[in-house]
Parts: C-alpha cells; sequence; structure tokens
C-alpha cells in the first residue's frame, strides 16, 4: 500500500499499575484507509483510541497525524472524530443542535452551520428528524446522528469505540452495510475498534489483532484469515481445529507431521516460520476446510485423506456443524453448508475427510 | 374484594404516621390559623371576634423590614450555597465511590451535631476575642467585629444548610454520563464550553431542588439567626419566638409564621414549575 500515512502510533504505552499496562503497541493507517482494532475485552483497543482521542495520557510513546505530534495536544484541539459506544448523544439537545454543537464552538456564521448541518442530515438519512431530541430517536437513529456530529466537522481520522455493540443483531447487519458504504463514499481515514471478528473482516481494509496489551498481528481481513501467525489470532478469528503435532520429516515444499493420535498429515512447508526444535506446534485446519466424503476414495497428492467416524451433528439450517472422531482418537470439527450435504449425515456414520495439504498451516501454540 | 384488601393493607402502613400528622400537625396548624383571625389581648390570649388586622400589620415598616431582610438573607444563603456548594457537587459526583462516601460523611456532619453546640463553635470562631481575630492579631491586623450580624448568620446557615445544596445537585450530576464529556471535548469544546453547555444544563433540575431546600430552610431558620445575629436585625423566626414566649400576642405570631409560610409555598410551586419545564425538555419522549 503505498498511499500516504495518515496516523502513526509508535511504541505507545499506558501503564495504570505496575501489573495493569498496554503496548508497546505500534501501527501505521493510511489515507482513507479503514483500519479496525480487534481483540477481546481488556487488550487495550479501546485504552489505546482513547490515547488517539486524548483522553488518556501516554506512558510512553508517540502519535503522530500527518506527521504532526499529536499526544501532547487537549482533546479539545485534536481534530479526531469520536463515535463513543452509547453514542454520548447530548440528551437536552435536538438532532439539529447536537450536529451543531461542534460547529457552534468554531464560531460559523448561522446560516453556515445551517448548511452544513442540512447536509450531513440528508446524508444520514435523518434529514426529517431535526427536532427531535435523542430519547426520541431508534437506536439505529442515535447511531447515524452520533456519525453525523463527528462528520460534520470534517475531522482527519473518525474513530469508531465498538459503535454497533448495542444495535440488535438485524440492525447491527444493516449498520455494518451504511457505514461500510458511508466510509468508502467518502474515503475518510477511519479507526474502528471492536471485540466482534465479524465486523472487523467486512468492514476493514486492515485489521490489527490485540490480545492483552500487545498487537498480535496486522494485515489484511484475508491474511488475518487465512494465515494467522500465532494460535491467538487463528482461535480468535473464526472457529479453528487446533491439532498438536510434531514434525516427522520436512521436504522443500511440503512437511510431514504427527498427531497425538499417530495421524500423518502432509501440509505445505510454512515459509515464513521455522521450527527447529520446537515442541509445541499445532496444525491449525479451519472447520470449513475439511471437506466430507463417502469412504473407499484414494487421496490425490497434496490432499490428506482420512477416515473418520461423525460424533455429532449440529443442525444450523444455514449450515451444519458435524463433530468427527479420527481413527487414532483426534477430534475434529468440520462444518459444511446445508445445500452441499449430499446425503443426510448422522452421527454414528464412517466416513472419509478430505483437507488439503495448503489448508493445514503450522502454528506454534 | 381484593380493592378492599389492598385499602386495608395501604392504610395499615400508612395510618401510623397519618394520625401522628393530623394530631400533631394539622391540628396546631389549623389551631394557629384560628388564633391568627382574632385579636390579641393581653388578658384572654385573644379575643373572640374575627379580623384581619394581624396580616394588615405585617405590611408596617417594621414587619415589611422584618420580611425583607428574612428574604435577603435567605437568598444570599443560598447563593453562597450554590458557588460552594456546586463545585464540590461535581467533585462528589465524579469521584470514586471510596472518596465520596468519606466527602459526604464530612459534609453531612454538621447536620447530626446539635444546632446549639454547632453554633456555639462559630462564637468561639468568631468571636471577639476568637481564633480569627485572634489569627489577625498575631499579624499585627485590627481585630473585626464577626460575630452578632448578618455575616454570622449566613456564614452559620450556610454551614448546616449546603448540604442540601450539595446533596441534589451531585445526584443529578451522577446521572450525567462522563462520556457526555468526552463527547463535547472531542467535539472541540474545552472544559469552560463543555461544561456550560453540557453539565450545566443537565443539572439544572438539581440545582434547582437545592435552591428551593436552603432558600425555604435559611428564611424559617431560628436557632442559627437568634445566636449568631443581632436582636434588632432579627430574622422572622427570632420575631415568632419572642411574640409567642415573651410578649404572649398568639394571634401576631400566628400571622407572622403563616405568611412564612404561604411564601415559603409559593416559592416551592414556582420551582416546581421551572423544575418540571426543564426536566420535561431532557426527556420528553
Amino acid at each position: 500500500m503505498s498511499r500516504r500515512v495518515e496516523l502513526e502510533v509508535r511504541d505507545l504505552t499506558k501503564r495504570y499499575s505496575p501489573l495493569v499496562s498496554v503496548g508497546p503497541i505500534s501501527f501505521e493507517v493510511h489515507e482513507g484507509e479503514f483500519f479496525s482494532l480487534l481483540g477481546p475485552s481488556g487488550c487495550g483497543k479501546t485504552t489505546t483510541l482513547r490515547c488517539i482521542a486524548g483522553f488518556e495520557t501516554l506512558s510512553g510513546g508517540s502519535i503522530r497525524v500527518g506527521g504532526e505530534r499529536l499526544d501532547d495536544k487537549p482533546p479539545h484541539r485534536r481534530d479526531v472524530g469520536l463515535v463513543f459506544q452509547n453514542y454520548a448523544l447530548f440528551p437536552h439537545l435536538t438532532v439539529f443542535d447536537n450536529v451543531a454543537f461542534g460547529l457552534r464552538l468554531r464560531r460559523m456564521s448561522k446560516v453556515d452551520i445551517a448548511e452544513r448541518v442540512d447536509r450531513i442530515l440528508q446524508l444520514v438519512d435523518l434529514a426529517r428528524m431535526t427536532t427531535r431530541i435523542p430519547a426520541q430517536l431508534s437506536g439505529g437513529q442515535q447511531q447515524r446522528v452520533a456519525i453525523a456530529r463527528s462528520l460534520v466537522l470534517e475531522p482527519r481520522i473518525l474513530m469508531f469505540d465498538e459503535p454497533l455493540s448495542n444495535l440488535d443483531f438485524k440492525l447491527r447487519l444493516q449498520m455494518r452495510e451504511e457505514l461500510r458504504n458511508l466510509q468508502r463514499r467518502l474515503g475518510k481515514t477511519s479507526i474502528y475498534v471492536t471485540h466482534d471478528q465479524t465486523e472487523a473482516l467486512a468492514l476493514s481494509d486492515r485489521i490489527a489483532v490485540l490480545s492483552q496489551g500487545r498487537i498480535e498481528q496486522i494485515g489484511t481481513p484475508e491474511e488475518i484469515y487465512e494465515r494467522p501467525t500465532s494460535a491467538f489470532v487463528a482461535e480468535f478469528i473464526g472457529s479453528s481445529n487446533m491439532l498438536p503435532v510434531r514434525i516427522v520429516e520436512r521436504g522443500s515444499d511440503l512437511t510431514l507431521v504427527e498427531t497425538e493420535g499417530g495421524l500423518r498429515l502432509l501440509c505445505l512447508a510454512a515459509g515464513e516460520a521455522t521450527f527447529d526444535g520446537a515442541a509445541d506446534i499445532a496444525a491449525l485446519i479451519r472447520p470449513e476446510r475439511v471437506h466430507v466424503e463417502a469412504p473407499g476414495g484414494a487421496a490425490a497428492p497434496r490432499e490428506n485423506r482420512v477416515a473418520a467416524r461423525i460424533a455429532d451433528v449440529t443442525y444450523l439450517g444455514e449450515d451444519l456443524l458435524l463433530g468427527l472422531e479420527l481413527n487414532g482418537g483426534d477430534r475434529l470439527r468440520a462444518a459444511m453448508k446445508n445445500a452441499n450435504a449430499s446425503r443426510r449425515l448422522a452421527a454414528g456414520q464412517y466416513i472419509e475427510i478430505v483437507i488439503a495439504a495448503a489448508d493445514l498451516r503450522l502454528l506454534r501454540r | 374484594m381484593e380493592d378492599a384488601q389492598r385499602r386495608r393493607t395501604w392504610l395499615a402502613l400508612t395510618g401510623p404516621y397519618a394520625l401522628f400528622l393530623l394530631f400533631l400537625l394539622l391540628v396546631p396548624f389549623a389551631n394557629v390559623a384560628v388564633y391568627s383571625l382574632h385579636p390579641y389581648s393581653p388578658t384572654k390570649v385573644f379575643l373572640p371576634e374575627l379580623t384581619f388586622a394581624n396580616y394588615l400589620k405585617i405590611f408596617d415598616v417594621y414587619y415589611l423590614r422584618l420580611f425583607g431582610r428574612t428574604l435577603r438573607l435567605g437568598l444570599i444563603t443560598m447563593a453562597v450555597c450554590i458557588v460552594l456548594g456546586y463545585p464540590l457537587a461535581y467533585f462528589l459526583a465524579r469521584s470514586r465511590p471510596r472518596m465520596q462516601a468519606l466527602c459526604l460523611f464530612l459534609l453531612i456532619m454538621p447536620l447530626m451535631v446539635s444546632a446549639v453546640i454547632r453554633v456555639f463553635g462559630w462564637i468561639v470562631i468568631l468571636g471577639r476575642k476568637g481564633l480569627v481575630n485572634q489569627a489577625l492579631l498575631v499579624f499585627g491586623l485590627d481585630p473585626v467585629r464577626l460575630l452578632y450580624n448578618e455575616t454570622a448568620v449566613v456564614i452559620g446557615l450556610v454551614n448546616v444548610f449546603i448540604p442540601f445544596m450539595v446533596l441534589p445537585i451531585m445526584a443529578s450530576i451522577e446521572r450525567i454520563p462522563p462520556s457526555l464529556e468526552e463527547a463535547a471535548q472531542n467535539l472541540g469544546a474545552n472544559w469552560a464550553q463543555m461544561f456550560r453547555r453540557t453539565i450545566l444544563p443537565l443539572s439544572v433540575p438539581g440545582l434547582l431542588s437545592g435552591c428551593l431546600l436552603v432558600y425555604s430552610l435559611s428564611i424559617s431558620a431560628f436557632v442559627t439567626p437568634a445566636l449568631l445575629g443581632n436582636s434588632r436585625d432579627r430574622m422572622v423566626g427570632q420575631q415568632v419566638y419572642d411574640e409567642v414566649l415573651v410578649s404572649f400576642n398568639w394571634p401576631s405570631a400566628s400571622s407572622l409564621a403563616l405568611t412564612l409560610i404561604a411564601l415559603t409555598g409559593v416559592l416551592m410551586f414556582c420551582a416546581l414549575l421551572a423544575t418540571r419545564r426543564a426536566s420535561r425538555r431532557e426527556a420528553a419522549s
């Protein structure tokens, strides 16, 4: 990505106490990019966001926007918009006054304010709600007011703190779409904090996965999902099978590993990581990459074909989730589209599973 | 059947205190109202005929000034309580539970001390040879007269009644999420602008009820002005006390007391209207 770096966070650290601290965290966000901070609660993602907004002071490191130091400015001079988790709308002000709040502080003329507020409310489809107060709006509408209130100031960076977590499931999907369309249309550099991996995958250009105050991996949604660099990332994003293995033989591009149950599997050599002498290796297999076939087939090259017994079937409507018991006692979960399930699968059946060598990924546990 | 059952339950729950109020408040109150409508008699307490003279008398200069002084001291006390109490309320509302509990205890302590002892404490501090004047002497300054004037009364009243200002304001600030303050700052408001545009308007209901409490308590105060003020610049409470126990003019004392209650009632009504208007804007849904 050759675009200009808009935000640069370098070695950001925040110490709350000798035991509780965040960082050092470093990342860059490019101009117009939608960047997510993803991780479980307590991983430091919200702290990072609050440091950028200026509500927390750094214990170390620096934050720059467009090359200029940001971390020594007070919050009201940072030009970084923040959409709060609970929206933080002013309950005593109308939609119009909420959105005009920042413009009035900038001593703009009444005409200019009205024009800009109207334009932005049109954009978020709230033009007819201007005289309502927040209590008279639905959750989704409040959300849009919060976004409009930040957006109208044309901040250099727009930040979202778990903005969809207070909405119900259907509305969440809808707002996710709207948010993405809005961001793509405006090309606003955005930072999005969430613990919901689906949101992060669906919205982001790039994602930073955080755990215990550190960044585990930064990459595009595809990189994060397909090529996780740590067991934490693999298990946090999507569902996963992690089989503890040891390396039996390393070829030029294929590696042979053996599971605890004695099962031998071929996988593509993990180029970036060497596992010399490492004892704590696991093979990651995504459930949807486990293909169920009828017994009696032959393995193609660069494929693993293993006999298995179906231990349980979970019916999810669109999807089927299978619990499998492999020869030797290893257990795997497989997910398949209901539409692709050629015949009725039931617990107790004997089948064979096929896993491509390319779909097996070796990670340190 | 069920209605009757419920009515009986309610009666059992509220009845005892209702009786208590009836005999110890409403009956004496009615009695006072009756007194106030009869002329004074030095020998028989009051004469049988009806008259409004006791109320008309309040328009005499002496009584007008008495009421004027009382209301003015009430206003001053209220204003001082706002100035000192609001920042305190904000601090308390935004501090951790432990700190809050400790400070609340300190704040309410004056209320747990008997009025006479508390006032006596102020006499020791403000007296001619009290702490303040001793300190002034140490710095080579002339002693000042702090006791037995309106300043002393206001100091005493603020000391007792400030919790009644702080607590309602604190309660209404506590209901304002801190994220609103952050949102205002994020939108470009410095602290003062944030305060004026978010915290202040949202705490108006608490501020109003605090003012109402402090004002009505101050104008009906008796012990503090009696012990810290002087007998010429007295407040209504002292006048009532004197007329009841010194000159035995019960009809006149009754009319003064009722007038004070009526003034407080009107004030309370206005404040309630204002609160209603403020909170309706806040939560019209």
